[in-house]
């Protein structure tokens, strides 16, 4: 049960503010970026029509992904941003994933993780309204259905940003503290594995695609 | 009148006892209740089936019985156990007694609509009455999942020894972190239920879909336990951290505040989720070939209707951490 | 001692987590039927269901303000109040 609160973390004085680095999400994240590196260099070698198990893996989640960008965004939209939907989604996944193998822990765990790609995601369709509708269209959406309104609009746009992180890590959190506390009170015995196969493969998968589908539905409702 | 602490603490335990059998009878007997009409109307409809109707009735009210067969677990440890004599003790039976209680009503309520559907399965499609016993059986042990966090909520608070804690705060922290495991249970129970029952009824109009139409449903009932699984989150923090010591009335009001935002909170998105659930999976049973669209937006429906549970978890976690 | 102020304070409190938690349960259950209609209409009419999701998500997010305007109550009784 110590395990609940604990952080390794590196403390960097900057300009009279304390920078905080949580080394273990730092070093779970690349982890998780040089697997999905080592997979895509891997995957993408030698393109044959006889496709290698890692080819297959590869193109599944990209005609996947790509199809259902698609459906959402339209052909000619969907070029530009199927790509970072899928990099997203298999980043997700993994990160997911990682805390199924003992002494690793999923990233997503930490609220830093989720809020910053919830965050990146709200640049994102934020900009691809701008880019589609103009500016002027773009500002006039927020005056819906009366000019006082506004602040409403915006406060309901940020708390998008809020659901969709505290979703991620809020299941993936939960399910940590879970597995831990159940297997504190059975002694490890038995049930651990079960859980992390319902926490982590499932719940995280689910929990993975929620996330990616919703960052493409919020850039298809700012595009249209 | 000064009562010493003893007796306080017996008046807790027979209290939350009393709780928890009484609000956990709640659910378990409208969900049988419900079982067994539809199993009359199904006997009425096709009376050569009664035999399989009528065992298949029997053992979808056990499991909805289960939930209630918790809390009365509870209710005779509440009654029958000796508690150390601490005035911790008060607030441990009563949330105990709360969130077993309340967490077994979406449970009993939930198990008895995906039975209900299972026996008027029968009735229409006999031949599937082994498939339908399956899924009902799968679909019925999964609503039971949020009773069975409310007692485990309930056992570590019976279990824990929280007498080295500072009294003022963490009377409230254990009091809400009852109250949210056990409202939190509430939706999470009911709407597991009804994408239970979609699926029932599904596979007995179309018996062909079994396979996707299972599927689905426990995908759509795993969503659906989401916000169940924040109001345990919630409740763990409350009971494992440690809060220094006050005398003054915020602190712990915004710990019991925290444990009755995140309890109700999740009653509302559970239910939304479990109505999403319902439409898609019986849409998937008479239209299969568009299960890939219907999933999708079963889930980002479903995703949607939980961000107010998520607001609400947002604000017990300021409740908790930050105020 | 217990003073006024600290009453006041209490009181926030307790108010911020009574609007947050019964305010999440309308907005929920009616975006559920939103989404449960949705799912119907797919799968009357799949052909559509680019734009049945839209509608759906144009519609639940009407349906969420609620829900907002209970998280602003929240807010500003925990952080102005």
């Amino acid at each position: 049960m110590e395990d609940l609160g604990r952080i390794h973390q590196i403390i960097v004085p900057f300009f009279g503010h304390n920078m905080t680095f949580n080394l273990e999400v730092m070093i779970m994240t690349w982890i998780v970026i040089s697997a999905l590196l080592c997979f895509g260099f891997l995957a993408a070698q030698k393109k044959s029509l006889l496709p290698s198990p890692l080819q297959v893996v590869g193109e599944l989640f990209v005609v996947h992904l790509f199809a259902l960008t698609e459906d959402a965004l339209g052909e000619e939209l969907s070029k530009k941003y199927a790509p970072l939907i899928c990099a997203l989604f298999m980043f997700l996944l993994l990160s997911n994933w990682l805390g199924i193998i003992p002494h690793l822990e999923e990233p997503t765990k930490d609220l830093n993780t989720p809020l910053s790609l919830g965050i990146m995601g709200f640049c994102i369709a934020h900009y691809a309204g701008i880019r589609a509708k103009g500016l002027k269209t773009y500002l006039k959406g927020y005056c819906e259905p009366m000019f006082i309104m506004a602040p409403l609009n915006v406060i309901g746009e940020l708390a998008k940003v809020i659901s969709i992180s505290f979703r991620l890590f809020g299941n993936i959190m939960g399910g940590a503290i879970i597995i831990l506390v159940v297997s504190y009170l059975t002694f490890s015995i038995i049930t651990p594995p079960f859980l992390n196969a319902f926490f982590g493969a499932f719940v995280g998968t689910i929990q993975a695609f929620v996330f990616t589908m919703l960052t493409v539905v919020y850039i298809a409702v700012q595009v249209n | 009148m000064a009562y010493d602490i003893q007796t306080w603490v017996s008046v807790a335990a027979f209290t939350g006892g009393g709780m928890a059998m009484g609000f956990g009878a709640i659910g378990a007997a409208i969900g049988e209740g419900y079982t067994a009409a539809s199993a009359n109307e199904a006997i009425g409809r096709n009376p050569e089936q009664s035999g399989d109707i009528f065992k298949s009735m029997l053992v979808g009210q056990a499991i909805a019985e289960s939930a209630s067969i918790f809390a009365l677990v509870i209710a005779l440890m509440l009654l029958f156990t000796n508690f150390p004599s601490h005035i911790l003790s008060v607030p441990v039976l009563l949330g105990a007694g709360l969130c077993m209680g309340l967490g077994a009503i979406g449970s009993g309520v939930g198990s008895g609509f995906p039975a209900g559907a299972a026996c008027k399965g029968m009735s229409r499609q006999p031949a599937m009455s082994n498939r339908l016993t399956t899924n009902m059986l799968i679909g019925s042990a999964v609503c039971q999942t949020p009773a069975i966090f409310s007692l485990v909520v309930s056992f570590i608070l019976l279990f824990t020894d929280f007498s080295a804690n500072p009294v003022s705060p963490t009377w409230a922290a254990i009091l809400g972190a009852g109250i949210s495991s056990g409202f939190g249970a509430i939706g999470s129970g009911l709407g597991g239920g009804l994408v239970a029952q979609a699926s029932c009824e599904g596979i007995s109009r179309q018996p062909l879909t079994v396979t996707p139409v299972t599927n689905v449903m426990l995908l759509g009932q795993a969503v659906t336990q989401t916000t169940a699984i924040y109001a345990l989150l919630v409740s763990f923090i409350l009971m494992f951290k440690s809060f220094p010591a006050t005398d003054a009335l915020a602190p712990p009001m915004a710990l019991l505040a925290a444990g009755i935002c995140m309890g109700i909170g999740a009653i509302g998105p559970a239910v939304g989720e479990g109505f999403a659930g319902q439409g898609a999976v019986a849409w998937i049973a008479r239209n299969e070939k568009h299960i890939a669209d219907l999933t999708r937006s079963m889930l980002v429906g479903q995703a949607v209707a939980e961000s107010t549970g998520i607001y609400s978890l947002v604000i017990a976690l300021v409740l908790i951490f930050v105020v | 001692m217990i003073e006024g102020a600290d009453i006041v304070k209490a009181a926030a409190f307790l108010g911020a987590g009574i609007s947050m938690g019964v305010g999440a349960i309308g907005p929920g259950v009616g975006e559920g039927m939103a989404a449960a209609k949705a799912c119907e209409a797919i799968g009357k009419n799949p052909k559509e269901a680019g734009l049945l999701t839209r509608t759906m998500l144009v519609g639940q997010a009407v349906s969420e303000s609620t829900g907002i305007y209970s998280l602003v109550i929240a807010l500003l009784l925990l952080f102005v109040v």
